[in-house]
Parts: C-alpha cells; sequence; structure tokens
C-alpha cells in the first residue's frame, strides 16, 4: 500500500471534469484506489462518489492505492494533481 | 405582464410552444428474467450515450467547448461504477431498469442538492436531467422536438434541461420562459451564450399560457407580456430592433484599443469588488482595474485579514489580470459600516467623521498589514495603491512613508516586490479638488471618486429625499472640480482616471475627454459601451461642446445641451 498527501490548488476544486478526468485515470488500474477527505474514503474510479467528497480549492486530501500496480497509480495521479487537474 | 428573472438579455417576441412534462410514471415490479431486463436497460444507456455524444459535438461546434462538456459529463454520469454499476446490481437483485435507475439517480440527486456549494447543486440537475433521459427511453416516451420548432417561437417550460437546450436553433427560438432557475442555471448560460432572449423564475406560466399565445420577452428587465396590446407591442419591436442594432454595433469594439475619433489611444478599465471579478473585467475586454474595493476582506469575514488572506487576494485579481494595471483601494470604510472585530464609534456624522484614510492613519499597525499585503502582491503584476478620503497633502505623505518602510523591510527579508509601485489619490472631496494642484507634485496618479465628489461639493447627502435633486456630476459645481482635477494632474504629468459612475456615462464622457481624462473605470458590462462612444468624438468636438457647457451657470442648461449633442 502506498499514499500521498495533497492539497488541491486548482480554483474549482474536484468538480466535475477533475473528477471525471481523475475517475478514467484510476478505473485503468488494477489496485483499489481511494482518495481520503475529512475522515471519509472516496472511491477513486467513481466521478459520482469523488464530486460527493466537497473537494475544494485549499482542501487537503490523501490518495491511497493498493493492489499489484499501486505505484504506477500513485504517479499518475501525483502527476495528475500538480499539474492543476487538468483546469 | 408577469415578472421573472432576466437570464439572458434582448427582446424576443414570437408565438408560444409549451414543453410540457410528460407522464413518466410505471410500476416498479419485480423482474424474472434479469437477463433480458439488464439488455434492455443497456440499450436504453447505449442510446443516451450515443445522442449525448452527438449532441455535445452539436453543441461544441454551434456554441462553444465549455458548453459541451455540460453534456459530456451526463454521459460520464451514467456511466459511472456508482450509477450504472449500482444500478445493474439493483436489478440483479430482480428490480425492473426504471426501479432501479430511479432509485439510484434519486440518491445522487438527495446527496448534491442538498451540498453547502452552488456547483455541486448544479450537479442535481444535471442528475435529473440524465434520469429523465433514459426513463424516457424506457418507456419509450417521444419528446417534443426542440430542434423542430418553426421560426419565431417562444419556449415557454417548467425548467429547460442542459440536453433540452443543446437541441434548440437559434435562428428559429426567439425567447424562453421558463418556472424555475437562476441566472447562473446551465440553462442561463446556454441561452446567453446562443443570444436568446431569456425570462426564469416565472411563477406558474406553464399554466397561464397556451400554445400560439403571442409572447413578449423582455431578458434585460426579466417581463413577460402574454397577448400583448397592439401599441405595447409596437413598442417592443422597435425596442429589439435598437437592442440588436446596439449589439451588433459593439461587437465591433471586442479586443480594440480604445481610441477617440482622432485615433488617440484612451483606457477603459473596470470596477470591482472581489477577486473573482477580475475574471469578468477580463472576459468583458477591460484594459484594467482601475477600482478594486478592497473592503469584501474585511465585511465578509469575522476576524481582522491576515496579510496572507489579503495577500492570495491581491494576487489573485493580478494574476488573473495578466499584468494590466490593478488599483487597489486601501480600507474606505468608518461608522456607518457595522464589522463586529472592529470597533467603530456610532458617530453623529460618519461620513464626515473617522473613516477611510483616517482611521488607518490612525491605526498604523493594522495600515501596514494591508499595504504590506499589496506591495508583495505587485511582484505578481501591475498593482497600484489607492488612497481613499484624501483632504490633506500629509496623509499622501503619511501613506507613501509606509509604504517606503515596508519596501525597506521587503528588500532585507528577501521578499521580491514591484520597487515602482505607485501610490495616488483618491480625488473624492471637495479639499482633493480645492488642493488638487498641491496633491499631484506628491501623488503619483488621481482617481476621480465621482460619486462622493458629488456629495461633498454639493454637501447632499443622496439618500435624502428632500435634496437629492441637487445631488448630480452635471451640476456645474461638481463640473468644475473634475476639470480642476483634471487640469492639475496634465499640469503635473501624472495620470489621472476616474472610477465613478460618470466615467461611462454617455453625456459626461465628451467632457471628460474635452479635459483630458486618460483612464475611464467603469462596471464591467459597460466596457464596449463606453469604448463605443469614445470612438465617436474627436477632441475639437469634444472641446466645443465643454466650451459651451462650462459657460452654463445651471444644471438644466447642461444637460440640455448635452443631450442635444450626445452620439448614441
Amino acid at each position: 500500500m502506498v499514499s500521498k498527501e495533497f492539497t488541491i490548488n486548482n480554483e474549482l476544486g474536484m468538480h466535475m471534469r477533475p473528477a471525471s478526468l481523475l475517475s478514467q485515470m484510476a478505473a485503468k488500474y488494477q489496485s483499489n484506489i481511494i482518495v481520503k477527505h475529512n475522515g471519509k474514503d472516496f472511491n477513486a474510479k467513481s466521478v459520482m462518489l469523488l464530486m460527493t467528497a466537497l473537494i475544494k480549492c485549499g482542501s487537503q486530501i490523501e490518495v491511497v492505492c493498493d493492489g499489484p500496480d499501486e505505484e504506477a497509480a500513485l504517479a499518475e495521479i501525483t502527476a495528475f494533481i500538480d499539474s492543476g487537474m487538468g483546469d | 405582464m408577469y415578472k421573472g428573472i432576466a437570464a439572458s438579455r434582448g427582446i424576443g417576441i414570437g408565438s408560444i410552444c409549451r414543453i410540457i412534462e410528460q407522464d413518466l410514471s410505471f410500476e416498479a415490479k419485480m423482474v424474472s428474467d434479469v437477463a433480458a431486463e439488464k439488455a434492455r436497460f443497456q440499450k436504453a444507456i447505449d442510446d443516451f450515450v450515443e445522442e449525448t455524444y452527438a449532441m455535445a459535438e452539436d453543441v461544441k461546434k454551434n456554441i462553444g467547448e465549455k458548453e459541451s462538456e455540460i453534456l459530456l459529463g451526463h454521459a460520464v454520469m451514467i456511466s459511472d461504477p456508482s450509477m450504472s454499476g449500482e444500478m445493474f446490481s439493483m436489478i440483479d437483485a430482480g428490480q425492473c431498469a426504471e426501479a432501479a435507475l430511479t432509485g439510484v439517480c434519486d440518491m445522487f440527486y438527495g446527496i448534491f442538492s442538498t451540498m453547502d456549494d452552488e456547483m455541486m447543486k448544479q450537479r442535481a440537475s444535471d442528475i435529473a436531467d440524465v434520469k429523465v433521459s433514459i426513463l424516457k427511453k424506457l418507456l419509450d416516451v417521444k419528446d417534443i422536438e426542440i430542434s423542430k420548432v418553426p421560426k419565431g417561437t417562444v419556449l415557454v417550460c417548467k425548467d429547460l434541461t442542459p440536453s433540452m437546450t443543446s437541441q434548440i436553433v437559434k435562428e428559429n427560438v426567439a425567447g424562453i420562459i421558463t418556472e424555475v432557475g437562476g441566472p447562473t442555471s446551465h440553462s442561463a448560460i446556454l441561452a446567453r451564450a446562443l443570444e436568446i432572449p431569456a425570462v426564469l423564475s416565472v411563477p406558474g406560466i406553464v399554466d397561464l399560457v397556451e400554445d400560439k399565445d403571442a409572447a413578449i420577452v423582455d431578458g434585460t428587465a426579466g417581463d413577460v407580456f402574454i397577448n400583448p396590446e397592439g401599441d405595447v407591442l409596437a413598442k417592443y419591436v422597435d425596442k429589439r430592433e435598437e437592442f440588436i442594432k446596439k449589439r451588433e454595433e459593439l461587437k465591433k469594439f471586442i479586443g480594440k484599443d480604445t481610441l477617440t475619433a482622432d485615433g488617440d489611444k484612451l483606457e477603459i478599465f473596470c470596477n470591482i469588488g472581489t477577486p473573482k471579478d477580475a475574471k469578468k473585467a477580463m472576459e468583458c475586454d477591460g484594459e484594467g482595474v482601475g477600482l478594486f474595493r478592497s473592503e469584501f476582506l474585511f465585511m465578509d469575514n469575522t476576524h481582522l485579514p491576515t496579510e496572507e488572506e489579503q495577500f492570495e487576494a491581491y494576487k489573485e485579481a493580478l494574476e488573473t489580470m495578466q499584468g494590466k494595471t490593478v488599483i487597489i483601494r486601501t480600507l474606505d470604510i468608518g461608522g456607518d459600516k457595522d464589522i463586529p472585530y472592529m470597533d467603530f464609534e456610532k458617530e453623529e456624522n460618519p461620513f464626515l467623521g473617522f473613516r477611510a484614510v483616517r482611521y488607518c492613519l490612525a491605526n498604523p499597525d493594522m495600515y501596514k498589514v494591508q499595504l504590506r499585503a499589496i506591495t508583495r502582491a505587485s511582484a505578481f503584476g501591475k498593482a497600484k495603491i489607492m488612497v481613499p478620503l484624501v483632504t490633506t497633502v500629509d496623509e499622501v505623505r503619511a501613506v507613501k512613508k509606509l509604504v517606503a518602510e515596508i519596501k525597506d523591510d521587503l528588500r532585507k527579508e528577501g521578499i521580491p516586490f514591484d520597487e515602482g509601485i505607485e501610490v495616488g489619490c483618491m480625488t473624492e472631496t471637495a479639499a482633493s479638488a480645492a488642493i488638487a494642484d498641491l496633491l499631484a507634485k506628491e501623488a503619483d496618479f488621481f482617481s476621480i471618486g465621482t460619486n462622493d465628489l458629488t456629495g461633498y461639493t454639493m454637501a447632499v447627502d443622496r439618500g435624502n429625499a428632500k435634496v437629492a435633486y441637487l445631488y448630480s456630476a452635471f451640476q456645474p459645481a461638481v463640473l468644475r472640480s473634475i476639470r480642476q482635477i483634471i487640469a492639475a494632474a496634465k499640469e503635473a504629468g501624472i495620470p489621472v482616471g476616474m472610477c465613478g459612475e460618470a466615467a461611462a456615462d454617455p453625456l459626461m464622457i465628451p467632457l471628460l475627454m474635452s479635459f483630458g481624462l486618460d483612464e475611464y473605470s467603469v462596471n464591467p458590462v459597460l466596457v464596449l459601451t463606453a469604448r463605443s462612444i469614445i470612438s465617436k468624438w474627436s477632441k475639437a468636438e469634444a472641446d466645443a461642446l465643454a466650451e459651451k457647457v462650462m459657460a452654463m451657470d445651471n444644471i438644466e442648461d447642461v444637460l440640455a445641451a448635452l443631450k442635444a449633442a450626445a452620439k448614441e
């Protein structure tokens, strides 16, 4: 299991577009991928659940990947969040 | 006449076509052939996704990429494991497709509609839209084909969903009236992108009208007329022509320099109240920000905003403006504002009291936090500091001294800032007009605040109905003050702008051009209007008009002369 903490920097937070890009990215991996926010777990492979997490600009989140391709998954998600999530 | 929310400007006149909500009730029964039910549901989803992609493609071509993403989002939503995945599990458990779809969609609708976030609340209407679209496929209910309505149709419906809006043929739909929806709803955004006049949130309108009724939709005022009298109709036909002509004319000024008829370059800036407004200023083609009111940081807050909070807000505005000038006015409040954490004493006469720069200079620790935040933010664009309510030269000197101290500190700490950051003076008091020549030697720029300048010059409280008739920037006394301030700035060689309502007034603009005003700071939506008016006047024409008007000794003559000369 690998994990990493992030501060969300894009202005609108985890709105439709970034949530949909992130979920599509996560779905490519076999690993379980969880986004932790405000003490709750959200399945990163679901755009709907990611949006219900109400992640805003400035929010602290943790991404946890667990499975055979966990390293690769976390690396791609890290690059995605650091680049402003496509906004 | 019916009143609603003005959601998309313009006048639409046409014949009503009601889009009635169809009966989508179903019997939630258990199914025995699970495989067949899943296949039926899969087909409905596939058809929906395919149609949605096709619609999104159309919207992208005809409206814009951003708008098409709303629709693409619908396809992404239904394909999500927690949506269709969950629905298939329910069918596996024996539920029919309609019940599975409704159950999951309603659950997410409940979650999103109660979220404390405007953008996420909008997602609830997306989910409802997806549900209805797929339910129609399952129940084989056909829609009125909005794409086939004849030319001159006014659409009337309970709510305009994004999937309905995307079928609209711009040439055929004259107007839109709905019972729900606000100015920031998707429907409103799409209506504006299509330039179709729209009035939203007209209570009960669907039941108040019949198909083929004649309707006028005034999307500028938010008014709706059903089967109007001949004279009303004639009036609105004229209004529509005028609106269309003006809009086409203003479009020519998008992305252009602000030039007088002689080709001299002036500048149109915007007045903004929050960093987010800076985006609007850019969208409306503003050439800078002439007045960024910093009060929001203090008023929408529970504590004195920290240096970091202020820095972030100023930086955001500066970065949004991409190197264009942003003039930040330092805190401009006093005893008339009740800010719980600031101990303003109630005063007999707050507008003549302990406020604005007076309060700030008496509380240098608080003021330096703001000045330091602005100076730090100046590393991210072209920031200028504007001091409100100046009445003495010493006030400007005192602020400049504080800024010099802050610069020293920042240099020692190795924090970057713009060494050339200017400190200017908001000339909005009778005193500042009287000593404009002295102030111009100390200030780096002037910005005329006509609202307060009028009040202080005429000694009038605009809220007092008995004396409000005296409150006008066209009073000879105010015009002379404005002329004097601009002349003093010109004499000293410093730039001078105006950030009051008068800067966008078509009657005032030729006078300001004659006096020599450089920068006109207006509400973002008025940028193109002001640019258009400036383009119509040459210096010689403006001078001739100003010479005539400035010799007049009463406001009636002034207004009559300006109206007679106006170029609309």
